[in-house]
């Protein structure tokens, strides 16, 4: 006897039994099920990579109202939609980021540029403004705001201002950094390095430690106080001088300086003898910079009218914005939310941008959330294939970017050569390559 | 400051063995400690900063995880550890999840040793076989030629071809009829596109494609004299070889003729493809068999499997495709190894003349049409390696009245076998054959309307580009074999990687292979002793011609120096054998003198 059994299929299993029921589904993984998974996958991460570039429309909305060009933007603690911009035309404006409207207008707060602005921490309620015209003034947000309801006379024009984290207190920079009260109208301390004579260009406080400050000059410095013993801690000397700096908002000892070279720079503040990471892509100088509250990206503009997106640990290929109408960017800072970034730029407009490019606003639902988290997988997960990596990375760039780009690649790579050369032609051992790293740092100072 | 610093300290990941003790102990008293795990501020913050349990994934790694400690780029290991440790899991999991499997194969079991399969009739496998099976066994009564019959990819729908003319298209699990026309010319082969929506029937001169209602949409005028179509679904490639011996690929979503490659074999009317890597496989008419791809101009492999023509070629689609039955017009059927073309692995001779077709099924059942019967065998037998020239043990048969036998169709998740006659066609069941789980995602056989046009979309956009197409479908996402931009430095250091673009001249035509290295720098060989340099020295002054440094020579001199001409090749070293030999002549001479006697003339030798 032989024992016989046939395949069948039972279509009750298969079929939806009423209408409107799903359908079943069945699985079978044996990888012969599946011929050619890996090419199909690859296809699919090609058309995810290249969907991504399709729907990267960044730009949201210009806010208008300055004369001149904007100087510095600002954040207002503990709320979204509220940023403050300050001109060089001495104008502040506050902004609803939603409603895109103005809420508050100051056209003279200053006469000369409005060089730096701050929010006090209790909510953002009072404006603290500093200008070349050697004033510090307090205004009232939710007030007309014709007149500050405090000015704080200085002796020369101050750079840049920042409040304490939690007390009244706040920080200008001028030709020293100085500490004030709100209550009182002299500084309460005067804080140098010993050796400095130069001037300060921006100044901000820790955000976990919040006595501690740090400084950047015009000498090519990066220092660091410490307002409880009221002394300069340790001072940095590098190669280019630094035109912002930022205190990472989730790593306490670290800090990103925006530098004179076209790089940023990202300091352990434990180990300042060379910086944690480079980040290049900028093709002039980066004029400002500023960490997303989540620690995870930064943005930073430069003078090349460019708007650049990081990652945190990754030093090349930013995401990176522009527009035919903006001019130099000299400041930019992060949405509360991680989600936008405002730029300021020569041009007297204060943009926004989304932080990714090609994010969806508005409600998505559940099935197209997977549907994005399962395209950026495919992306991560190919990103070794040459093709898509090629159509993740390229980026168009303004004719002028571009060849400046170029034009420095070429003069790098000739120096290199250059370098090499002489190293070649030299005895063995005389001179040593130089990690990039290294070369930044010429002395650290205590 | 110091506050801060012990903050930053204090931020590492809870489950992490801190490196500040061991550092500590290892480095001894010299280095003071970073961070003391009674520092307040590293346990409040040491909680923010890590995962959650619920979200950790307790469970131990399996033991086979791949270790990158080699790797001294810190980024790079983490990523590689975290990667690898994903896929393991994954691995896992996957194992489970063959018990979700829902339905059995089929087959058929001998119960006493004296039992076997072959006796059992395709009746008493009928009355054994439960009601929906059995509907499986069915006899298509038709005039029109002998037919040849094709199934969908989800084994639903049956497309069948009359010599004569008679084309339809059916469901034959409900009988529903989608088009039935009459083309009143020869028709040689039919076959489905994606799915039963559209089918390529090739007519006498030209191919054509029609609809599911059986509307003629295009003439295909490239394909001239079609025998035989394939269609690749992963690829929407449509490709037909013909009387003319030209192999025609046309992409069907775009319409555009992809390429054609002359075989140069004369007329073709054998073609299968590879179902795991697109390969197309051609018989010919000398008894070769080669494999196609739309990026080569030539076959990728030429065998010589028949001593006649070659009439049917099929591909195991249960072992990854790699092996391979032919059958040719000597009566011989052979299955092929496609990993190693030295020699079948077995092979056997049918009787009963005619024209024998191949085929195997999706669970590497293979079926033999010969004469007047079908024999099919059970896979481990067929691929076991065997001397004897006899056929591996019989699984099943059944016989056929209808001469010609013109085709052999396994159906797809199904245990049935249609054979195409001269009388229409006869689907026979063949326990075990069909693979019993679909997966819905590839080809579901109950799928509906809206699944159906969602998986169209679907193809098409995971459409693979044409020039994917290679013996190896894994190529795609392995590592690139190393580059050979690369330099070896001489005093054993490893090789380090130098782009081509920074190399040195003289390096990059080292890579390129252009370099000139019969030329040799004269200096380089006289590095012995100061006689042999001196007289070197001299030779090259006796050679030296006047005017040598003139501009224009020299000019010439330096384009002549890296063109590779076989001419001059050829002379070099025919001088060089000549040098050769009257060196050796010198030796023998110089050698032979000191055996002659010591002459009186010795006294007047130079002294070495």
């Amino acid at each position: 006897m032989v024992k016989i059994s046939v395949l069948q299929h039972n279509p009750a299993e298969h079929l939806a039994m009423r209408p409107g029921d799903p359908t079943p589904t069945s699985r079978n993984l044996n990888p012969l099920m599946h011929p050619f998974a890996r090419a199909r996958e690859r296809t699919r991460a090609l058309n995810a990579a290249k969907m991504d570039r399709m729907f990267a429309k960044p730009f949201i909305a210009s806010l208008e109202g300055h004369i001149d060009a904007v100087e510095v933007l600002c954040r207002r603690p503990g709320s979204l939609t509220g940023i403050a911009s300050g001109s060089w035309d001495g104008g502040i404006l506050m902004h609803n980021l939603s409603s895109r409207k103005e809420i508050l207008k100051i056209p003279q707060a200053h006469k000369g540029k409005v060089s730096g602005l701050c929010f006090s921490p209790d909510g953002g309620e009072r404006l603290l403004s500093c200008g070349v015209d050697r004033n510090v003034k307090l205004w009232a947000v939710d007030g007309e705001g014709i007149t500050p309801l405090n000015v704080f006379p200085g002796k020369a024009a101050f750079n840049s201002i920042d409040h304490h984290r939690t007390d009244s207190l706040f920080a200008t920079a001028s030709n020293t950094v100085q500490i004030w009260d709100e209550t009182k109208s002299a500084p309460i301390t005067n804080l140098t390095f010993p050796t400095s004579t130069e001037t300060i260009t921006s100044v901000r406080f820790n955000m976990s430690e919040s006595s501690v400050l740090a400084s950047i000059g015009s000498d090519r410095t990066f220092t660091l106080y410490d307002i409880r013993t009221g002394k300069a801690e340790r001072r940095v000397v590098m190669q280019m001088q630094s035109n912002a700096l930022s205190w990472s908002p989730t790593f306490p000892t670290t800090v990103l300086l925006a530098s004179e070279d076209h790089n940023l720079y990202t300091f352990d503040i434990r180990h300042l003898d060379t910086p944690t990471q480079i980040y290049k892509a900028h093709v002039a100088a980066v004029m400002s910079c500023d960490w997303s509250p989540t620690g995870q990206e930064f943005v930073s503009g430069g003078w090349d009218r460019t708007v650049r997106i990081w990652q945190e640990g990754v030093g090349r290929h930013p995401e990176v914005y522009h527009t035919k109408r903006m001019q130099r960017v000299t400041s930019s800072i992060f949405s509360g939310d991680a989600r936008f970034v405002m730029s300021g730029s020569d041009d007297g407009n204060v943009r926004i941008w989304k932080a990714k490019a090609s994010e969806k606003l508005g409600v998505i639902t559940a099935r197209e959330r997977a549907a994005m988290e399962y395209r950026q997988s495919l992306k991560d997960r190919w990103r070794i294939d040459g093709e898509v990596d090629r159509v993740a990375r390229t980026r168009h760039l303004p004719k002028s970017v571009h060849q400046t780009a170029k034009l420095k690649t070429t003069m790098l790579e000739a120096q290199r050569v250059k370098d090499e050369r002489r190293r070649k032609h030299s005895r063995a051992g005389e001179s040593k390559p130089k990690a990039e790293r290294k070369k930044l740092v010429i002395t650290e100072q205590t | 400051m110091d506050a801060l610093i012990a903050k930053a300290d204090s931020i590492q990941p809870l489950n992490k063995k801190r490196r500040s003790t061991k550092n500590a102990a290892h480095s001894g008293p010299s280095k003071p400690k970073k961070a003391s795990s009674s520092d307040q501020t590293l346990n409040s913050v040491a909680k923010h900063t890590s995962i959650p349990k619920s979200l950790q994934d307790t469970r131990a790694l399996p033991e086979d995880v791949l270790n990158y400690k080699h790797i001294a780029n810190k980024k790079l290991r983490t990523h590689l550890h975290r990667q690898s440790a994903h896929s393991a899991r994954a691995q896992e999991l996957l194992e489970d999840a063959d018990m979700l499997l829902m339905d059995n194969a089929g087959g058929m079991e001998v119960e006493s040793e004296m039992d076997r399969t072959w006796r059992v009739g395709q009746s008493s496998i009928v009355e054994s076989s439960g009601q929906e099976a059995a509907k499986g066994r069915k006899e298509y009564k038709l005039d029109g030629g002998p037919y040849r019959s094709r199934y969908t990819r989800n084994g639903r729908h049956l497309a069948i071809a009359g010599r004569t003319g008679h084309v339809a298209t059916f469901d034959w699990q409900t009988g529903t009829m989608h088009a039935e026309l009459q083309l009143q010319e020869t028709c040689r082969d039919i076959t489905f596109l994606q799915d039963h929506s559209f089918f390529a029937v090739a007519q006498k001169k030209y191919a054509f494609i029609y609809d599911r209602d059986g509307v003629e949409l295009h003439c295909l005028k490239g394909h001239i004299e079609p025998t035989r179509l394939e269609f690749l679904p992963y690829h929407w490639l449509l490709a037909s070889v013909g009387n003319p011996g030209y192999l025609k690929y046309q992409d069907t979503s775009t319409g555009q003729l992809l390429v054609e490659h002359r075989t140069k074999f004369g007329a073709c009317n054998v073609m299968t493809q590879n179902l795991h890597n697109a390969v197309i496989h051609l018989g010919h008419q000398n008894g070769c068999v080669t494999l196609w791809t739309p990026n080569l101009p030539h076959p990728a492999v030429q065998l010589l499997a028949h001593m006649g023509p070659v009439v049917s070629v099929a591909v195991d689609p249960s072992e990854g495709g790699r092996y391979m039955a032919t059958a040719g017009r000597d009566g011989a059927v052979k299955v092929w190894d496609c990993r190693n073309w030295k020699g079948a692995v077995r092979e056997w001779t049918v009787r009963g003349g005619g024209d024998p077709e191949v085929d195997w099924s999706a669970r590497g059942y293979l079926s033999v049409a010969s004469g007047g019967t079908v024999n099919v065998y059970n896979p481990p037998s067929i691929h076991t390696p065997f001397n004897a020239r006899t056929s591996p043990p019989l699984y099943l048969t059944h016989p056929i009245p209808h001469r010609p036998l013109t085709s052999v169709r396994f159906a797809p998740f199904q245990d049935i076998l249609t054979i195409g006659h001269s009388a229409g066609l006869s689907s026979i069941i063949v326990p075990g054959s069909g693979e019993p789980n679909f997966d819905s995602r590839e080809a579901d056989p109950f799928e509906n309307k809206k699944a159906r046009s969602e998986r169209e979309v679907k193809g098409l956009l995971d459409k693979i580009q044409p020039d994917l197409i290679t013996l190896d479908p894994e190529m795609v996402g392995n590592l690139a074999p190393p580059s050979k931009m690369t330099t070896t430095t001489f005093d054993g250091k490893p090789a380090v990687e130098v782009p081509y673009a920074r190399l040195p001249r003289i390096e990059r035509l080292r890579v390129s292979g252009k370099i000139d290295e019969t030329e040799e720098n004269p200096e380089d060989v006289g590095d012995g002793d100061e006689e042999t340099k001196k007289h070197i020295k001299e030779e090259r002054e006796k050679r030296k011609m006047r005017g040598k440094g003139k501009s224009l020579k020299r000019y010439l001199r330096k384009q002549r120096k890296n063109v590779i001409d076989p001419a001059a090749i050829a002379i070099r070293t025919k001088l060089e054998k000549q040098k050769e030999e009257k060196k050796r002549a010198i030796d023998a001479a110089a050698k032979g003198g000191e055996k002659q006697k010591p002459s009186a003339l010795d006294r007047f030798k130079r002294s070495k």
